[in-house]
């Protein structure tokens, strides 16, 4: 098996203790750092996401191999700065006032990270005014917004107007997620995306950077 | 106003799949049962658990189909109890939870770059306020059955037929603040492993399995919590 292949198997089968091995052994047999994240890396994180969604794998697992992936990434990156290549993307997320469940969050930041997006997570019960002054003071692509209840989902949607008054609705792209949120109600208070557990809260940014 | 602190819990590693979202403890790698079994352990060792519940038993007196009324002039709205609760006469509310430590444990482990240990051990904490839950439907039957009653499965705001919102209004009737619980200003309870209930005093009280209750709830179709009827349960 070819190291690139090898890489992208350690990502599927979890095997976080063996990927720095596998990832400076490659690098020392001259495969560019790009080729590893692009061709090994990110194909197997896709494998680990089919696999959870059809029930094959559990939460649990898909964050060890986010955890695997991020390993990886932190001999990547310092290669992969040096020749300009852009970060996947920077997300800011928090879990909205009034609101202090924040496992899922926490999930989400570990699989953006582990995915090579730069991430602030905002912490829980945070302001709406906070969200627009992140917005407004850092250059971010993503927001991400997290509810646990559907008595404190509407502060996603008060966050979301906050954004706009503050004319600042166009200088970020919005996702939001949690518990008792759906892509009806996200489509609803016009936010930008909606990820229904980690993994697609991952596709979604990645998708929102594309287009 | 009834408060029962120390409540004992005893917490098997069987218990603990459903929680984590994965079924049966089988479905997962063994590295990580081994590692479910260590931070079981370290609840114990590390007094994660401070379990507490406080209680207040409300008279009945009068049910429309989506209002029940309490003896003080106070009253539920939803269709839940009434539908439920038909020939309850009196209700318990409870409030209970298991205490912030292991919640603050769980924020360590995501600051210490520990997101797999976080996600585990907050599992883990939901089994034990689950078990928590069981403790309070026991004593309650034990409320009941001194007065020659049944008593229901809980209810809690939240389900269908029980908005959230109502939250409010069980605060007022259980002095929760005794117990270091209390609402954020959107109504969440602090700290976050606390359950709040309702359950029905009187004769012919129904009750259901979890498998029942999860068949009612709306998120039953994507759930990865839900518990399923087994087969051989239903012939
Ligand atoms: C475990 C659990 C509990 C536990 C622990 C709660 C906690 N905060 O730690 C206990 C038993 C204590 C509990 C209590 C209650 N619960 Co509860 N609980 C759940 C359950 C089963 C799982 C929640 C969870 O921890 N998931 C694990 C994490 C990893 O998942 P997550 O938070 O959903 O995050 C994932 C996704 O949502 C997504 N995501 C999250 N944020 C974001 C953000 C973005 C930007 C994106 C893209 C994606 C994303 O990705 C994450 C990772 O995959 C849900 C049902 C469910 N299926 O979700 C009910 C649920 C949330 N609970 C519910 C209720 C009603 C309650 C109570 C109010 C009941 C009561 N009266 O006591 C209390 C409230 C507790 C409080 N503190 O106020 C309802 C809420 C319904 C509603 N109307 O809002 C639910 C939906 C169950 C139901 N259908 O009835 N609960």
């Amino acid at each position: 098996m070819n190291k690139v292949k090898q890489i992208s198997e350690a990502i599927v089968q979890l095997k976080w203790d063996e990927i720095a091995a596998l990832t400076n052994e490659a690098l020392e047999a001259e495969v560019p750092a790009l080729e590893i994240l692009n061709q090994g890396l990110v194909p197997g994180m896709s494998v680990v996401g089919t696999k959870f969604r059809n029930g094959e794998i559990f939460l649990p697992e898909v964050l060890l191999s986010a955890r695997t992936m991020k390993t990886a990434l932190e001999i990547l990156t310092p290669i992969l700065s040096q020749q300009d290549t852009p970060s996947m993307g920077r997300v800011a997320i928090g879990t909205v006032k009034g609101d202090i469940h924040d496992i899922g969050k926490n999930i989400v930041v570990s699989m953006l990270e582990g995915n090579g997006f730069e991430v602030m997570d905002l912490g829980i019960d945070v302001d709406t005014e906070r969200f627009v002054e992140v917005v407004r003071d850092n250059n971010l692509q993503i927001l991400g917004l997290s509810a646990l209840l559907t008595s404190t989902m509407p502060m996603i949607e008060e966050t979301i107007k906050a954004l706009e008054k503050a004319g600042l609705g166009q200088k970020v792209q919005v996702i939001v997620g949690g518990a008792p949120v759906t892509q009806a109600y996200a489509d609803q208070i016009g936010a930008d995306g909606y990820g229904a557990d980690a993994v697609a809260a991952v596709e979604k940014a990645r998708d929102l950077i594309a287009t | 106003m009834p408060i029962l602190h120390n409540v004992p819990l005893t917490l098997s590693i069987e218990q603990l799949p459903r929680r984590q979202g994965v079924g049966e403890l089988l479905n997962l790698r063994p590295e990580m049962i081994t590692l479910l079994h260590e931070l079981l352990n370290s609840v114990d060792e590390l007094h994660l658990l401070e379990p507490v519940i406080a209680y207040e038993l409300h008279s009945i007196t009068e049910m429309q189909h989506d209002r029940l009324c309490l003896k003080d002039g106070t009253a539920f709205h939803g269709q839940l109890l009434p539908s439920f609760l038909k020939t309850a006469r009196e209700l318990a509310i409870v409030v209970c939870t298991i205490g912030p430590r292991l919640e603050e444990k769980v924020t360590d482990y995501f600051k210490r770059d520990e997101p797999l240990q976080g996600l585990l051990l907050d599992g883990i904490g939901s089994t034990a306020v689950d078990s928590l839950v069981q403790e309070v439907c026991q004593l309650i039957r034990h409320e009941a059955s001194s007065r020659g009653y049944e008593a229901s499965n809980s209810l809690s705001p939240g389900m269908p037929g029980l908005p959230l919102s109502e939250q409010w209004q069980l605060f007022q009737l259980v002095p929760a603040e005794q117990i270091g619980v209390h609402l954020t200003s959107s109504g969440m309870m602090s700290p976050r492993k606390s359950a709040s209930m309702i359950i029905g005093i009187g004769p012919d009280m129904p009750t259901w399995t979890e498998a029942q209750a999860c068949d009612r709830c709306s998120l039953k179709e994507t759930c990865h919590y839900r518990v399923y009827t087994h087969p051989e349960a239903t012939t």
